[in-house]
């Protein structure tokens, strides 16, 4: 059974078609990304999976649940993880109880106090090595403290996905890499599916998926292993146009 | 924070009321003063516990406590005769909690639903509009109010309705900044204080992180309102021994509460003892000093200082004292 399954999806905003008609399946500790030019509807793909957004047409599943019309929050009680493109730690709160908010609301809460909760917190605090910010508001980190805070406090809900907006826009290849090795560590330690939303960084996609998934216009255009999407000519052409794909070709 | 620590913020806030009763108890002719003050205080931490730690402002806000002293009246004018003794003034209080929450959900099904500003916008006029249904409707006595100092005497002799409205009326305000303080302690402690922490920075960050926020912000909503219902029936209700609409309904009181939780530091526990003290003292002496200007010196002082200082004057003590052994008292 599929982890996430998403039927014949669609959103409207106005007249606009945002998502158009697609379906996917995500199997449990997949790695998989949805890349797609500026506009193709990767961001409301995401809110529809998350439940920023109620799709107008089609069905949600998660983990045997039809989430279709679930709230954000039922969502990630059920084991969905999501961090933002411009991460969004709650400024005021420390490193700490920011991941701690994670851990006490997320799937895994309910159960745990808020004693308990920070345990958890600073499990993932080594993890992301920000041991030496554990006490500082994590408004006044770096941009790339901050995304290592957002991605910790969303392993600390104790996902089986996590959604990961952008998670390596701004950065340069160096940091790229180790983020990738970061993600691929974390999907093998933790054992969850990561859907990661790229818009053109082909390096992130090539090392972090399995699978790539590519929308253009709404729509999916491709749905296959990595290699075969990378150098897909209807993928090429979206990107570069016709005459990259063309030169492409020669040489 | 762990353990046993982690209430030890309320050690201050006991002796800072503490302080205070005991000035008003040993000073002569300041008990009126401190009343007052211990009125803002009480206000200050109600409010606080809704606009402080969720971030959205409430202009109905006095409805609350409007209902409140209704609650009260209400009880002592229509069971004066039933022999209850003192018991009247306990179930008085149960009135105007209950009073005050039976609004808050009504309120809060609708306001709740939006956001910022536009939760503002829908309260505004939540407290003419009751003020306008009494009126309107005749309900309790319509714009006539409700007069029960003979009721009060009916049900507690005269000596003790003359204690209760000089005396207890203003201990019960003690007794209700005491109750919001040790709640808005108990809620920044636990899961609930860290919910409405995320669902006031970021909300929709906070709806992905699994906080059901709508279900936090009535509990909020409806905890500060029900202290609000107390504080009007102590403070408004058995002081004064009537209520009568106009009064009771002033948006004045929602500013004035506004401003406390403003200067103190909104989200703190301290603050709002800070803002109703510096609020209620300088209120005081202006009122002594510049009869009759004393708003419009005011007015400056407090944009100033909120300007100035936006975290409030405990959010700056907060910072002063971080990384010290005194961390763990103040927040």
């Amino acid at each position: 059974m599929p982890l996430l399954k998403c039927e014949h999806v669609s959103k409207r905003f106005g007249g606009m078609v945002a998502v158009d008609d697609v379906s996917f399946e995500i199997m449990s500790g997949e790695l998989m990304a949805i890349v797609g030019p500026n506009g193709a509807g990767k961001t409301t793909m995401f809110n529809l999976i998350n439940g920023v957004f109620l799709p107008d047409e089609g069905h949600i599943w998660f983990a045997g649940v039809d989430v279709t019309r679930f709230p954000s929050y039922k969502r990630a009680h059920l084991g969905m993880g999501r961090t933002f493109q411009i991460p969004r730690p709650f400024a005021s709160a420390t490193v700490q109880e920011n991941i701690a908010i994670g851990a006490m609301f997320g799937a895994a809460g309910g159960e745990l106090n808020v004693e308990e909760a920070m345990e958890v917190a600073d499990e993932y605090i080594d993890l992301i090595g920000l041991k030496a910010h554990r006490n500082k508001p994590a408004g006044g980190l770096t941009p790339i403290e901050k995304k290592l805070v957002e991605i910790a406090r969303a392993l600390a809900m104790k996902p089986r996905l996590l959604l990961m907006d952008e998670a390596m826009a701004g950065m340069n290849p160096k940091d790229i890499d180790q983020m990738v090795t970061f993600i691929r560590h974390i999907r093998d330690v933790e054992g969850i599916a990561v859907v990661a939303m790229v818009e053109h960084i082909m390096r992130a996609v090539a090392g972090l998926a399995e699978r790539v998934m590519v929308m253009h216009q709404g729509a999916k255009l491709v749905d296959e292993p990595t290699r075969e999407a990378l150098n897909d000519p209807r993928v090429i052409e979206v990107y570069l146009g016709r005459q990259a794909e063309e030169f492409n070709a020669k040489g | 924070m762990r353990g046993s620590g982690k209430y030890l913020p309320i050690v201050p806030v006991l002796a800072a009321y503490a302080l205070l009763l005991l000035y008003g108890l040993a000073a002569p002719g300041k008990w009126q003063l401190v009343a007052q003050l211990a009125f803002y205080c009480a206000l200050g931490q109600a409010f606080n516990l809704f606009m402080g730690m969720t971030g959205y402002v409430d202009f109905g806000y006095v409805a609350f406590l409007g209902v409140g002293t209704y609650g009260m009246a209400v009880t002592i004018s229509s069971l004066s005769d039933g022999g209850l003794g003192l018991g009247i003034i306990l179930i008085g209080f149960l009135a105007a909690a209950v009073f005050s929450t039976i609004l808050a959900m009504a309120v809060g099904a609708v306001a709740l639903r939006l956001r910022g500003a536009y939760f503002a916008i829908a309260t505004i006029g939540v407290n003419e509009g009751f003020r306008y249904l009494i009126e309107g409707a005749r309900i309790w006595n319509g714009a006539d109010g409700i007069i029960f100092s003979r009721h009060l005497k009916t049900a507690l002799g005269r000596k003790m309705a003359m204690t209760v409205s000089t005396f207890w009326a203003d201990i019960f305000v003690f007794g209700v900044a005491v109750l919001a303080a040790v709640l808005t302690l108990y809620y920044l402690r636990n899961k609930v204080g860290y919910a409405l922490l995320a669902l006031r920075e970021d909300e929709d960050a906070a709806k992905v992180m699994g906080i059901d926020v709508t279900r936090y912000k009535i509990i909020a909503f409806i905890t500060s309102a029900a202290l609000a219902g107390l504080l009007g029936a102590s403070g408004w209700a058995l002081k004064l021994t009537y209520v009568y609409p106009p009064d009771v309904f002033e948006i004045h009181y929602t500013v004035e509460a506004i401003i406390i939780v403003l200067l103190g530091g909104a989200g703190t526990l301290m603050g709002p003892i800070a803002g109703g003290l510096i609020y209620g003292v300088s209120k005081y002496f202006l009122a002594i000093t510049l009869p009759g200007f004393q708003l419009l010196i005011f007015a400056p002082i407090i944009i100033a200082i909120i300007v100035i200082f936006p975290e409030g004057l405990v959010g700056i003590l907060k910072g002063k004292v971080h990384g010290t052994s005194l961390e763990k008292f103040v927040i």
